[in-house]
């Protein structure tokens, strides 16, 4: 019998104590990886923004807007190579079946050359160009609505009154996982032209920019801004990172938060596995006394507890890797985006760079669990470990 | 019964093993507890902002105040009602105007996040009694100054005593003073004047929404039905109360949710880690629990002695982590107002509750945790226990 043998045979020892421990390193490495899956998705559409688009958006608030002129001033800009505008439509659904989703009234003629992640089949977008109450769907949204290309849609929304009748005209397809599938796409020049919309005849939200691949999005955004600052309307411009960012920007603490709750979750199971290893020091001080007797030097005696740990903590790890890909990736994660909470997570899935986060910290912390008991066992003196009796 | 000493004892005398147990209930008992205590705060700061005698008039429709606009027009329209408190300050009446502006963070870190900037009529601060001056001087009706909330001072860039901001170019508003009101979301506000503020976003004309003291709070229902029936003014009529309790809902059901939900999960390790400790327990004292079966103790007796042992361990942990959990008064945590897009601070409240509801919990996981192993302690044989 070789010592790595004598290490895992330890384990084998008290069968439901390391059977309830291993259970017990798993679920905390299921509950972080749960956690940490919210944290990287919620974070995931700020994270997939396009490096060569910039947004423009009015300086002083969200909810005021730019004249549409400044599109064709942006335009004129060096290092441009395309830009768009869009409007927030804050559509609502009239009878409630989804809590919420995005409705954007966009310019029809050239939202999809810059947003070209989203893919809109060639004939969908010219039925589309030549229908002004036209709107293009998401498929995820489309299945909830039930509507399929030639239906006709009615939504409300907070910022223009009353009720909007359209007409669908087709689906587009995200080409990258993370892209909402729940929203609405209009034609602004619908809305401008309808009186209800008035007092924001005119007015766009944001400007979206494609810049050149060599241009440098900092510059980039301080050129445009410059261009309208000694305008009435300033302008701040930003990478579409940081635009998307500033609608997250204030669940930036709920996010540190579960960065640190999904720590404690380690320590408790740290605490676990010190404790196990403490108490079955603490029943086989005799033994390890008796090793000590026929020539172990202590450091033997240390490794044999530190690896009793690590394997703990691999088993346990390893098993909780399991639980997450089974629970979340093939269970939870397809569920929550087929249901409405799907504009929030489009993609829920466990990255496996979060699960080896996970089970590397796990394996850091049986380490330290290890470290303790070990030191003491390994310290004892022969003669003490012999006569201890527990 | 066997005495509670016993217990007492078998739980000192094996420090090590009792702390890393307690503990580790400690921390989940700290993330519960933190989870509602920070509801709570939501709750503070939104659902107690509104009265009960004063109604707040949207556009219909527009659900919030930031998307609703009303004109000069039903601004008068909603006087003129016996229901109205024409004594109060404004004759009971306030139209005021809403903007969520574009903030940089005072930190240095450059990010952005929303501040609510509300203008108000000469009255505006009178018609809320609650508010008061904390530190400077009220703001001057019809100049630039404006005062901050006190829970979002020195937050950002600007908006801070003695600093100036601009909403529009080179009319910069001046924050003259500091103003609380009692914890409620007001004090995560910017006030200033009305027509300084509309004026600088180009809105002269109109108000955001209108606020209306009652003369009493009973008189509700008739005020709403003579101000809904005139279908052409298009009016949406709500308490003030509920019209922020229900944007607490949203912000306070989301977060103390995730929280529980969080706990609960986290509660599931802890009592794994207090059953394995109690399972040590019983294993280690088969021999001691022989002695007291041979000396007349009953297997319930048994049961329960160990019962108490991990509730004793996990009130313990509670206990640590209760401690623990009121550190978090000193922290102060941003969130979202769902309904106004802008940032609201909220502090962590605790209540005899929620202590309460902590300390049960810890019980509960106890209880839970312990169970497996008393039953396995009240199984002992007498006989083969003593023999080794």
């Amino acid at each position: 019998m070789n010592r790595a043998t004598y290490a895992s045979r330890n384990l084998f020892r008290r069968k439901g104590r390391t059977i309830l421990t291993v259970i017990a390193i798993a679920v905390a490495m299921l509950i972080f990886c749960a956690i940490r899956t919210v944290d990287v998705n919620f974070m995931a559409s700020v994270d997939d923004a396009m490096a060569d688009r910039i947004a423009t958006r009015h300086k002083v608030s969200i909810t005021m807007q730019l004249p549409l002129r400044y599109i064709q001033d942006v335009r004129a800009i060096p290092g441009v190579t395309k830009a768009t505008w869009g409007n927030w439509f804050d559509a609502k659904d009239p009878k409630e079946r989804v809590p919420f989703f995005q409705g954007l009234a966009v310019d029809h003629n050239s939202w999809f050359d810059v947003y070209d992640d989203m893919v809109v089949d060639p004939a969908v977008l010219a039925e589309w160009k030549a229908t002004p109450n036209g709107v293009i769907i998401g498929d995820k949204l489309a299945a909830i609505f039930q509507v399929k290309p030639g239906d006709k849609l009615v939504i409300t929304s907070g910022i223009y009154p009353g009720d909007w009748e359209f007409k669908v005209i087709g689906l587009y397809m995200p080409s990258r996982r993370t892209i909402d599938r729940n929203s609405v796409i209009l034609r602004w020049d619908f809305l401008n032209n309808d009186p209800r919309a008035e007092l924001m005849k005119d007015q766009i939200g944001w400007i979206l920019t494609r810049i050149g691949g060599n241009a440098n999005s900092a510059e980039m955004s301080r050129s445009i801004d410059k261009v309208f600052d000694e305008r009435d309307d300033q302008t701040i411009t930003m990478s579409e990172r940081a635009f998307n960012l500033s609608f997250l920007g204030a669940f930036s603490a709920m996010l540190t938060a579960f960065d640190l709750v999904s720590i404690v979750i380690l320590l408790i199971m740290m605490l676990i596995l010190a404790n196990t290893l403490a108490m079955s020091v603490r029943e086989r001080t005799n033994e390890y006394g008796v090793l000590r007797a026929i020539g172990f030097p202590p450091k033997s005696i240390f490794g044999f507890i530190v690896g009793e740990s690590l394997l703990l903590a691999l088993v346990g790890g390893l098993l909780g890797c399991l639980l997450t890909f089974v629970l979340i990736n093939m269970m939870l994660g397809p569920w929550l985006e087929s249901s409405p909470m799907a504009s929030m997570f489009p993609y829920f899935r466990t990255p496996i760079r979060v699960m080896a986060m996970g089970l590397g910290l796990s394996l850091l912390l049986g380490l330290i669990a290890g470290l303790l008991p070990a030191r003491r066992a390994s310290r004892l003196k022969v003669t003490d470990a012999l006569r201890r009796a527990d | 019964m066997v005495p509670i000493r016993y217990n007492v004892r078998s739980l000192l005398v094996r420090k090590v093993t009792t702390l890393a147990t307690a503990g580790g209930i400690a921390m989940v008992v700290f993330v519960f507890a933190a989870a509602q205590m920070l509801g709570e705060g939501v709750n503070r700061a939104l659902a107690n902002s509104g009265r009960a005698d004063t109604v707040i008039v949207l556009r219909k429709g527009s659900d919030a105040e930031l998307s609703s606009t009303l004109d000069g027009e039903r601004l008068n329209m909603l006087r003129g009602n016996p229901a109205v408190a024409s004594s109060a300050p404004g004759g009971g009446v306030i139209g005021e105007s809403v903007l969520v502006i574009t903030a940089e963070l005072a930190d240095g870190s450059g990010g952005i996040s929303n501040v609510l900037l509300r203008g108000m009529p000469a009255d505006g601060m009178a018609f809320r009694p609650e508010a008061r001056i904390v530190s400077g001087r009220a703001a001057t009706p019809g100049t630039n100054e404006v005062i901050v909330g006190k829970s979002i001072s020195g937050r950002f860039q600007g908006i801070a005593p003695g600093k100036t901001f601009e909403v529009r170019r080179n009319r910069p508003l001046v924050v003259v003073g500091v103003f609380e009101t009692g914890g409620t979301s007001f004090q995560s506000e910017v006030w200033g004047d009305l027509d300084t503020i509309r004026s600088s976003v180009g809105r002269q004309s109109v108000v955001s929404s209108a606020r209306v003291r009652l003369t009493s709070a009973s008189a509700f229902e008739s005020y709403r039905a003579a101000m809904e029936s005139d279908k052409r003014l298009n009016l949406q009529v709500m308490r003030e109360d509920e019209y922020y309790k229900k944007a607490s809902e949203q912000t306070s059901g989301f977060l103390s949710g995730m929280g529980m939900v969080i706990a609960i999960l986290f509660s599931i390790a802890a009592m794994i880690g207090a059953a394995i400790t109690m399972n040590g327990a019983v294993a280690n004292r088969t021999r001691e629990i022989g002695t007291l079966r041979a000396l007349g103790f009953s297997r319930l007796a048994i049961l329960t002695s160990f019962m108490i042992e991990a509730i004793f361990l996990s009130l313990i942990g509670g206990a640590i982590g209760l401690v623990f959990v009121q550190l978090l008064a000193l922290v102060s945590f941003p969130t979202m107002n769902f309904q106004t897009f802008s940032e609201i601070v909220i502090t962590f409240v605790a209540t005899p509750a929620i202590m309460i509801s902590s300390l049960i919990f810890s019980i509960v996981m106890g209880l839970l945790g312990g169970l497996a192993p008393a039953i396995r302690a009240a199984r002992v044989s007498p006989v083969e226990a003593m023999r080794g």
